[in-house]
């Protein structure tokens, strides 16, 4: 009997802890809550991450030496929104990837705490831990871990502008109290927890929370509403993925529209790249220098114009497009793929993209007509995911404290 | 609202690619705008005794079979009928039939904006090879829709999914030596 009875409390625990769950991803809240902190904790058993990911997707991939857990999330959304990790104290992290701009900044090219103009155009964060590399172009960079090294220390440009040792940003965090619990709470087993490695675990468990997957088209897609995408959204994803029409999923492709994604129990695929046509300037080097994309880690001329293929997700809001920024609006790009490459009449960067030797053989051109265009537009517009972007979880942790 | 059977066959297949199809610069027909009120059938004709027209009906009458694939980590489990129970439903040659000449039919399986991929009658048959193409109108329970159209052929054997036609609606029977 009383066994019985503690079967029956477990079970009513459980199906409570269910519904509560159930309840918790109901509001689209992560059920993983990043608590407030508690200063002096010291914890044997991190609490680990609870991921916020419905059915079908994958979870991300996770470094075997950098679990998720709860704390360390806590601590890298701190670090993310905090001015302290540029050297002159001018520049967080959300500056160029700002979660009402899609995790981007707006610009043509980011600029960074010392004034440098990036040559290239902020990528937005959004489902950044499923990235096979990271960067425009470059299959080097292949974790979170080290992609955070480059901002924070890297010099040309200076985006972030800190020493390349270190010292400052770690003096700056230890003469901080409030980050004494973060950082023990995150690495209760190590005796120097404030280290730059543990900046760089932290902001990218930080980072790998960023999935979005809610958007009305998952709605449609995977969540059994056939209603929730306009009938323009229905033919531009038609549009989309008619590798005779749009074909634009040849290299936007999978449920994250991109050029390739790892995933939990895929750790190998390779980043995809491409020239799209772009720029086709005369002489040796068909795009403007420096951006080159892949040629400048290969140095072949066949890499010369080829960039990764980001995730299309939130696509609507991080506007100017393309590596460097150079198309305004989506129907610039959706025009510049239709023609199979962009013309540029005059001027320094004059050519015509369209016949680039590099370019993919999937930029093809096709036949905008009647409603394609706005159709296409109106299906981008539908991976736009306000559960994301608004989540609160993702929000400056410092608001109304500092 | 057909129920369907319990399916005889449940395989197992990565598809590790999204499905990434070669491209060409072709419009597409006016039919594929054109039949988008009309209800969706998949039509098998050319050198069979039998030309079909099959709705989702017709094959939900036919003997079921499933597959599961899993593209980018999202696992779809496919239902449908197999490409040679419809082949063999339009008297095209297989098993003991498909020797000699009839070894030299091929299948052009058509999507509805035109897109086209060719299969050898042998391949297809189940008594010839290993390969697994399955006819599917169904994915996770639910009817086909969208970009994916009412019907799509799905072979999760293949290494990358350009042979798995989205949007199918033709299979086209062609005997090259009379």
């Amino acid at each position: 009997m009383r066994r019985g009875l503690t079967t029956l409390s477990a079970l009513v625990f459980t199906l409570g802890a269910v519904c509560v769950a159930s309840a918790l991803r109901w509001l689209d809240r992560p059920v993983a809550t990043v608590a407030s902190v508690a200063p002096g904790r010291a914890s044997a058993k991190p609490e680990p991450y609870v991921w916020d990911i419905p059915a079908p997707f994958p979870r991300p991939p996770v470094p075997a030496d950098n679990p998720m857990t709860a704390a360390k999330v806590l601590l890298g959304r701190h670090l993310f929104y905090d001015a302290r990790l540029s050297g002159n104290g001018r520049l967080t992290c959300a500056a160029c990837h700002t979660p009402s701009l899609g995790f981007a900044d707006g610009r043509e090219q980011a600029i960074g705490s010392t004034g440098d103009v990036h040559p290239r155009s902020s990528m937005t964060l959004t489902n950044v831990a499923y990235n096979p590399a990271y960067n425009w172009a470059d299959p080097t960079t292949t974790t979170l871990e080290a992609q955070v090294l480059v901002p924070l220390f890297g010099t040309s440009p200076v985006e972030m502008g800190h020493a390349a040792d270190g010292a400052e940003l770690l003096q700056r965090l230890k003469t901080d109290p409030r980050y004494r619990p973060l950082f023990t709470d995150a690495f209760p087993d190590d005796t120097a927890a404030i280290s730059v490695r543990n900046v760089a675990r932290a902001l990218a468990s930080f980072q790998r929370t960023l999935i979005s997957v809610r958007s009305p088209y998952d709605r449609y897609r995977y969540g059994g509403d056939r209603n929730a995408i306009s009938d323009a959204a229905k033919r531009g994803e038609v549009i989309f993925f008619s590798g005779q029409r749009g074909g634009c999923f040849q290299c936007h492709g999978g449920w994250n529209f991109s050029g390739g994604i790892r995933h939990e129990r895929d750790t190998l695929t390779q980043a995809a790249f491409f020239n799209t046509g772009l720029y086709n300037l005369p002489g040796g080097t068909s795009y403007p220098s420096p951006n080159t994309g892949l040629h400048v880690h290969t140095g072949l001329p066949g890499d010369v114009g080829r960039f990764r293929a980001p995730t299309l997700r939130n696509i609507a809001e991080t506007a100017p497009y393309m590596h460097d920024g150079s198309l305004a609006t989506l129907e610039d790009v959706i025009d510049h793929y239709a023609a199979g490459g962009r013309t540029i009449a005059q001027g320094p960067r004059a050519g015509v993209g369209h016949d680039n030797p590099n370019k993919a053989p999937a930029v093809h051109g096709f036949e905008l007509r009647g409603t394609d265009r706005a159709d296409l537009v109106a299906f981008l517009q539908s991976l736009t995911d306000s559960t994301f972007l608004g989540n609160r979880a993702f929000s400056d942790p410092w608001r109304g404290r500092r | 609202m057909v129920r369907l059977r319990t399916s005889r066959f449940t395989f197992a297949a990565a598809m590790p690619l999204a499905f990434v199809g070669t491209a060409c610069a072709l419009a597409a027909p006016a039919a594929a705008q054109q039949s988008v009120r009309a209800e969706p059938t998949v039509q098998v004709t050319g050198a069979v005794t039998q030309s079909l027209t099959l709705k989702a009906s017709d094959l939900a009458a036919m003997p079921r079979a499933s597959v599961r694939t899993e593209s980018n980590g999202i696992v779809t489990t496919y239902e449908g009928v197999w490409v040679a129970e419809v082949l063999k439903k339009a008297g095209a040659p297989l098993g003991n039939a498909l020797r000699g000449a009839a070894l030299s039919t091929y299948v052009v399986a058509m999507a509805s904006d035109g897109y086209q991929v060719v299969f050898s009658l042998g391949e297809l048959d189940p008594e010839m090879s290993g390969g697994q193409f399955l006819l599917a109108d169904r994915a996770n329970g639910e009817s086909l829709f969208g970009e994916t159209g009412a019907f799509r052929l799905v072979v999760p054997t293949d290494k990358r999914g350009a042979r798995s036609v989205r949007m199918l609606s033709s299979l086209q029977v062609v005997t090259v030596r009379k």
